[in-house]
């Protein structure tokens, strides 16, 4: 067995060791993490809205006295715990947004055992969990050789497409070791690949001189329903393992009255890009012909598109996790990303995403985090930060 | 009709924001050598103590050392509002086991009330515990004004409960017993008193010095004697009120208003009574008072409402000589 083999795993048990101590020092500290999920999760946060949330953040940044704290030229806020050598930096990165929108009472309730309220999972615990990193890392006595940039990230959902991620790796400029995404939802969760994604609208426009005798002639919603059909009919292969989802139909305000427009969102995931493509032809084929056939206006509107990307199963970072996950209890999940870890490996960056604690409802009004497991997958997150900083995440 | 009656509601009235800076703020609290106390009273508040708590001892305890103490009061929750409280770190009483030799008294001024002697603070902050949009300004925003300026021992809160967007005007008051019973009395019997904007909310805070002086109602009229009461003692400089913007809470019923306002009734007519305003009763007010918010400036309308009066018929002479009655 070669000896670096040996260095790094006994490193790995070295910080194993205290995991259970540390889990519970974490559980005695709490309180201000929470109070941080809470407090940020009532400020909304919608996609392309979420200013207020990143000036919170931005401010507990220079409260807790880290370096350059600041909000970028595409929103995010970002800001650096100087490492005692500072010759490479670790990166984590917690999106800032949330899907649901400023009417929406951001309210958090408080038991002993749990939070609820829209968004406490996703994603304002994993931007607290962030945001917590330096003082959790001093009260466990961890000094870093690496520089931790933190960023909460903002324009990630949705048809944001990454953006701000995209545009924070763009402009970084510091040699990056690895990166951790993290996520509230769900413990056990592992991320090493991004999968291939395409997100689209399909708007359909009955036109103001549209002719109501011709034969098969209805309203948007007939038409929707119409060119749904057509669209189930493209075949989806089982391997590579692809899947198309219908997201979200609007169309029509009334009992009886036919509406005049109508939209589809869909999203394709698939371990293939190239089948990706030929469904994206296939759908705007059917668009077209669809269009020709019924005299109705179809367009379809891409609004986000991601590569397939990922680092091995079997890369140090990744057998670290499992190690780290195993000794804590945790049944690694593994469930490729269609968020930020895209940027971050398409960026040529090592990463994973993480989450912290199992939840209820997610993504709604009632979202639930239980706190029991939060701690352990609080520490999880230090000791894969603290083994990245040790170098045993190298390939 | 609108004029500015004083400047005290410009030297006494107060922005959260104003206290934004924590660390400054508890630097002037050290250097003056005061202590302060934060007492929440509850009742079955299991749904959002554990909020109050976990927030308020997290900012004001351990990251900025702002609360020297901090006490949930309870009058015997048969929820879990204790245990939560406690979960979370407060410090838990029940009113019952405070001065028990004086017995006990179900009520929120009797928890207000035992919270002086339980606690040690030169200031006392008094939070209800049903606010779900709990925020560290409930607290800093009240007992900043108390640490700046030694002539002021009472601050009371004030919030924003805008009901009228589209003139971009809004009337800026209380709930409904304050502006359908609170204010129209103060205008009558204590105009000055109506310009603070919210007399019944639940929060304040005071020096232990003039709250040790003053007797507390048990139940709902609490709030009204310590306005009436200090008002006497010390006159209106002794106030200071701290917009802390929105505050949610539970909506009461109308039944619930009532049996409120006819329990402040009681706290009210005493007090007329013991300051002599019922014998010998001066000419009443007819200016009514009430405030009005454009761009975060606060401003009180005076209006007159005379109350006119006809006499009853009979003594109307032409009435009397109608031939049909006689």
């Amino acid at each position: 067995m070669p000896v670096e083999q040996i260095d790094t795993e006994a490193l790995l048990n070295d910080l194993l060791r205290d995991f259970p101590s540390r889990t519970e020092k974490i559980r005695e500290k709490k309180d201000s993490f929470l109070t941080d999920a809470v407090l940020l999760g009532e400020i909304p946060s919608p996609t392309f809205g979420e200013q207020e949330r990143v000036r919170t953040v931005v401010d507990r940044f220079r409260e807790n006295g880290l370096s350059n704290p600041g909000v970028d030229e595409f929103g995010n806020a970002s800001a650096q715990l100087p490492g005692t050598e500072g010759q490479s930096s670790i990166l984590i990165m917690a999106h800032a947004d949330c899907v649901f929108s400023p009417e929406v009472r951001h309210e958090i309730q408080v038991g002993s055992d749990s939070m609820t309220g829209p968004g406490i999972a996703d994603n304002a615990l994993g931007l607290a969990a962030m945001i917590s990193l330096p003082r959790l890392l001093k009260e466990l006595g961890i000094e870093l050789r690496d520089n931790l940039i933190l960023v909460a990230n903002c324009k990630s959902l949705g048809r944001a497409n990454l953006e701000g991620a995209h545009g924070f790796l763009e402009t970084m400029s510091q040699p990056v070791r690895a990166g951790i995404c993290v996520e509230g939802s769900t413990l056990g969760r592992l991320s090493y690949s991004g999968l291939g994604t395409l997100r689209g609208e399909i708007t359909l426009q009955v036109p103001s001189d549209y002719d109501w005798k011709r034969f098969g002639a209805s309203g948007a919603i007939s038409h929707l329903t119409g060119l749904i059909n057509q669209i189930r009919e493209i075949p989806i292969p089982k391997e590579p393992k692809t899947q198309l989802v219908f997201g979200g139909l609007k169309c029509g305000s009334s009992y009886n009255t036919s509406p005049r427009q109508g939209s589809l969102r869909f999203e394709i995931t698939s371990e293939e890009d190239g089948i990706i493509g030929q469904m994206e032809n296939q759908l705007n084929e059917i668009c077209e012909q669809f269009s020709a056939e019924t005299g109705t206006l179809v367009n379809m509107e891409v609004v986000a598109k991601r590569q397939n990307c990922g680092i091995p199963y079997t890369h140090p970072l990744v057998k670290t996790t499992r190690s780290i996950m195993q000794k804590a209890g945790i049944t690694p999940q593994v469930d490729p990303s269609t968020g930020d870890l895209n940027a971050l490996i398409l960026g040529g960056l090592p990463a994973v995403t993480l989450g912290l604690t199992t939840v209820e409802n997610l993504r709604e009004i009632n979202e639930t985090i239980q706190l029991d497991p939060l701690y352990s997958g609080m520490c999880q997150l230090v000791t894969l930060i603290q083994a990245i900083d040790q170098g045993i995440c190298e390939a | 009709m609108s004029m500015k009656e004083n400047n005290w509601i410009d030297r006494n009235t107060f922005h959260h924001s104003d206290f934004w800076d924590l660390i400054k703020l508890v630097e002037e609290k050290e250097k003056k050598g005061l202590k302060i106390s934060l007492c929440i009273p509850t009742l079955n508040e299991e749904k959002t103590i554990g909020k109050e708590v976990l927030i308020l001892r997290s900012e004001l305890m351990e990251r900025y050392p702002l609360v020297d103490e901090f006490a949930v009061i309870d009058s015997g929750s048969e929820d879990k509002t204790l245990e939560v409280a406690s979960n979370y770190g407060a410090d838990v009483y029940l009113a019952s086991d405070i001065l028990p030799e004086v017995g006990n008294k179900r009520g929120k001024g009797e928890n207000l009330w035992k919270a002086i002697h339980q606690l040690k603070g030169d200031i006392i902050c008094y939070v209800d515990a049903d606010i779900s949009n709990i925020h560290p300004r409930f607290v800093y925003g009240l007992v900043a004004p108390l640490i700046h300026r030694e002539e002021i021992s009472y601050v009371k809160a004030f919030y924003d409960r805008p009901l009228n967007y589209s003139s971009g005007l809004r009337p800026s008051g209380g709930g409904r017993v304050t502006e359908i019973l609170i204010r129209p009395l103060f205008s009558l019997f204590y105009p000055e008193l109506s310009q603070i904007i919210q007399p019944l909310s639940g929060e304040y805070a005071a020096r232990r010095e003039v709250l040790e002086k003053i007797p507390f109602p048990i139940g709902y009229g609490v709030e009204t004697s310590h306005l009436l009461d200090l008002y006497q003692l010390y006159g209106l400089e002794t106030f200071a009120q701290t917009d802390l913007d929105r505050r949610v809470h539970r909506n009461q019923t109308t039944n619930a208003l009532g049996k409120m306002s006819f329990g402040i009734l009681q706290t009210f007519f005493n007090r007329l009574h013991t300051q002599g305003k019922l014998d010998r009763m001066p000419d009443l007010e007819t200016f009514y008072r009430r405030f009005e918010v454009e761009d975060g400036n606060y401003r009180q309308l005076i209006q007159e409402v005379v109350e006119e009066e006809r006499p009853p018929m009979t003594e109307i002479e032409g009435y009397r000589n109608r031939p049909d009655i006689s």
